[in-house]
């Protein structure tokens, strides 16, 4: 492959595509930890009790929802 | 990381790669480094929750704890990712 071909616009596009994925990808596996420690009490069992899951799903809304606020206060005081 | 250099960069050229191919090179050493970031997550978190105090083998309880302990973080994963992409707001 000629090293020109990496600015090619489909390059970018792939290039682009590929940072967000992995930035997605991020945000999944670092809530997943966050949310586990904060729900997932004792020894697991065969499988989640019904307050563990809508725990783990608030977890991670309420952890976008706090995303929000601290995002509009910093801009606040620029 | 090692596995996306070329071992045949050492002077001499390198051999010809369609950028296709490239890219599904590149797709799947994502892919695997991704894979390994998340077993090595789930490896500290189980081993935290099921082996509290290491004996001198693995007990039958210490073993289904973490057979468990994998499932239920697979679908702690995938109760975060819904969470996060099919809500609307």
């Amino acid at each position: 492959m000629d090293p020109s071909a990496l600015s090619s616009p489909q390059m970018q596009q792939f290039i682009n595509q590929e940072k967000e994925k992995a930035m997605l990808n991020e945000m999944v596996a670092k809530l997943t930890t966050v949310c586990w420690d904060k729900c997932v009490s004792g020894t697991p069992g065969s499988k989640f009790s019904s307050s563990e899951s809508s725990c783990l799903s608030n977890c991670a809304q309420r952890y976008m929802d706090m995303s929000i606020i601290i995002m509009k206060r910093f801009q606040s005081m620029q | 990381m090692d596995s996306f250099s070329n071992p045949s960069a050492s002077g001499g050229s390198s051999p010809p790669i369609s950028q296709e191919d490239f890219m599904n090179q590149l797709k799947t050493q994502l892919a695997q480094a991704y894979a390994e970031e998340f077993l090595e997550t789930v490896r500290g978190k189980c081993f935290d929750k099921c082996i509290t105090k290491p004996g001198s083998s693995l007990s039958g309880g210490e073993s289904s704890c973490v057979s468990r302990c994998v499932d239920r973080y697979i679908e702690a994963t995938g109760i975060i990712s819904r969470a996060l992409f099919s809500s609307q707001r």
